[in-house]
């Protein structure tokens, strides 16, 4: 019943109708007891926060139950994830467009968002951490717990850019996802910036 | 992985060239100090730094500016041959793009992932094309090569070319009218490069068109595998012409593949006036029994007929003897232009026609020794003095028609692998000529 509710706000909220904002309305058009839709979300904004969450889902399962999965790097498991994560949106990317106010380049995430960061943030650790144990990202104090932080801000860049994109079939979105990946994991692996933190650490020491 | 290093914004790209820019000057500075101590001092060390700078900067890119520096690379009659052979190494290997995108790419094209269309697929790409990479695949009792293609690369050539330009400019001396019809016709050409299913129609009609020549072979293409980004075919057996000449192939092995070829680009151009324009020894594959494979056909040159019928007409003696027929072939071809003076267009004509003999020769004799390294020298050499003729240089127009660029660079191509393979050829069993010389006895 929550995708057949959310399914019918999502056409609600594109035909512009009223119902969006008034639960009476809205349990009409779906043919239910106000009643019955407390059952499954205690307001219509909490069906606007569980969208994008439910999206989230969806995709994670779809891209960890795949066999290859488990043969990923890293790197190649937030690939999979944001190449997915865009066909999903993609299905409802009018909703997207509507939802979503664009500012450059990084907007300032959506309130509806916030339930999906969380559940993002605990995605991402797991990934991160495998990395980190197969040593192809670099544990550095203070900053490995924002390394996180920075897929999240990865997965609202890519969302952005994809919302702007109007190149065929979306090609550039799947540039803008490898070549954002690919600096994120450049960054966290071990680099130049390991030995310019040494350096600087060390000329601190010895003055 | 590879990738790490390779610039991805356009100001990036742009960067490494102003950087090459800057060394190539640099490199002329050191060469010129160096001369003031041992005048006796070559240029050619010069061109050596010059050559490996430009392709220092030209292997971190990827895509189209690695087309160019190919394309740079067959226009050996301009370069002096220590960019050649620096070049040459860019034909192979660019990076690979990653698993997760090739299974985007595959979704996109098929709505399936390539595990659940192929019996097998191996995730490792086997070789790099400049736009693309090569995987391979199994189907039932099929062995299949899949091309895939880098996201966005048609949006990013333009780019490219645009930044490439000022530095082929300063490379090739040439004025920037005459590089700007060029260029144009090098991006609608890259551009048709990019369209995977206009090489699948091309590439299924050539090869069907040439599948009677001996010793030459083609590979069955899958039109339900096919997108613009993604072409199936069955993979082909047979090494890349470095590795083939390792095995030490006997002479009239040489032979057999180099004859092969000649057949291949003379019916093409003679009969189809259709031709797989991009002869370089990526593209194809040799034998140990003689047979030549041929693959890659995403550049395909078609030729209009009244370029043809005077381009050609300027290798058949018989014909040059009517009075007027240069002239007249020069100003259809565009070589001289009606505002040069008299001067000009003589020493133009007497350049151009000198070149075209030079390049003629195989075509003029029963069979010819491509071998014969003193011939190819003498064509580098004639090029680097035509390309350094002030006539040329100081032209404010553009010379030669846009439609030579990629004939030339076919025969220049062919001409370099035959040399290289070392293949002697049956140059003059065809003819071709009687239907030059009809279409210009009715002109005249």
């Amino acid at each position: 019943m929550k995708s057949k509710i959310i399914e019918t706000f999502i056409r609600l909220k594109l035909e512009e109708s009223k119902a969006v904002n008034n639960v009476y309305l809205f349990a009409k058009e779906m043919g239910m007891e106000e009643k019955e839709f407390y059952n499954h979300f205690a307001s219509l904004e909490a069906v606007e926060a569980n969208i994008f969450q439910n999206w989230f889902e969806m995709v994670q399962q779809e891209v960890s139950k795949a066999d290859i999965w488990s043969s990923y790097s890293a790197r190649e498991k937030f690939l999979s994830f944001y190449f997915a994560w865009i066909e999903k949106l993609k299905e409802n990317r009018s909703f997207v467009n509507m939802l979503w106010k664009v500012s450059q380049p990084i907007p300032k995430p959506p309130a509806f968002m916030d339930s999906t960061k969380e559940a993002f943030i605990n995605f991402a650790k797991d990934v991160l951490d495998q990395g980190i144990q197969s040593k192809e990202i670099e544990d550095r104090k203070y900053l490995s717990n924002k390394y996180a932080d920075a897929m999240w801000l990865n997965l609202l860049f890519v969302t952005n850019f994809w919302i702007k994109d109007n190149s065929d079939a979306f090609e550039k979105t799947d540039a803008a996802i490898e070549k954002s990946v690919n600096l994120a994991f450049d960054l966290m692996s071990k680099s130049a910036l390991d030995s310019m933190l040494d350096l600087g650490k060390f000329l601190f020491q010895n003055r | 992985m590879e990738q790490n290093s390779i610039p991805s914004t356009k100001v990036e790209r742009a960067m490494r060239f102003v950087k090459t820019g800057a060394q190539i000057g640099g490199n002329y500075i050191k060469h010129y100090s160096k001369k003031m101590m041992d005048p006796s001092l070559s240029k050619e060390e010069l061109h050596e730094d010059n050559a490996t700078d430009v392709y220092n900067a030209l292997s971190e890119l990827k895509g189209s500016a690695l087309k160019v520096a190919q394309m740079l690379s067959m226009e050996k009659n301009i370069l002096p041959r220590q960019y050649t052979n620096k070049f040459q190494m860019a034909q192979y290997n660019a990076p690979p793009l990653s698993g997760p995108l090739i299974i985007q790419t595959f979704i996109k094209s098929f709505g399936k992932s390539p595990q659940d269309i192929f019996d097998a697929f191996d995730m490792k790409a086997t070789n790099a094309a400049s736009i693309g990479q090569v995987h391979r695949a199994k189907l039932g009792d099929k062995e299949l090569a899949i091309k895939i293609q880098y996201p966005g690369v048609a949006d990013s050539i333009k780019s490219d070319l645009k930044i490439v330009k000022p530095i082929a400019f300063r490379l090739l001396d040439m004025n920037e009218k005459e590089l700007d019809k060029y260029i144009k016709e090098v991006e609608a050409k890259l551009l048709e490069e990019t369209d995977y299913e206009l090489e699948y129609k091309r590439s299924v009609e050539i090869s069907g068109l040439c599948a009677h020549i001996p010793h030459l072979v083609f590979t069955n293409y899958y039109r339900e595998y096919t997108s613009k980004r993604v072409l199936t075919m069955d993979w082909m057996e047979g090494m890349h012409m470095d590795e083939f000449l390792k095995t030490n192939p006997s002479q009239e092995i040489r032979n057999t593949i180099g004859q092969a070829m000649w057949d291949f680009y003379d019916i093409q151009v003679h009969e189809l006036k259709s031709v797989h324009a991009d002869p370089h020894p990526g593209n194809f594959l040799m034998r140990s029994n003689g047979d030549l494979g041929v693959i890659d056909f995403g550049c395909v040159k078609e030729i209009p007929e009244d370029f043809y019928f005077n381009y050609f007409a300027l290798l058949v003696p018989e014909l040059l003897e009517e009075p007027g027929i240069i002239r007249r072939i020069m100003e259809q071809q565009q070589i001289i232009n009606k505002s040069d003076t008299p001067q000009v267009q003589e020493i133009i004509t007497d350049a151009f026609m000198k070149m075209t003999k030079l390049l003629a020769t195989p075509f003029l004799e029963e069979t010819f020794d491509f071998g014969n390294n003193a011939y190819i020298d003498k064509i580098y050499a004639l090029g680097e003095e035509v390309s350094k003729m002030d006539e040329l240089k100081k032209s404010k127009e553009g010379r030669g028609s846009q439609h030579a660029l990629y004939i030339n660079r076919t025969y220049f191509g062919l001409y370099s692998i035959l040399n290289v393979l070392g293949a002697k050829v049956k140059t003059g069993v065809r003819d071709w000529k009687s239907g030059l010389v009809a279409y210009h006895s009715v002109e005249a």
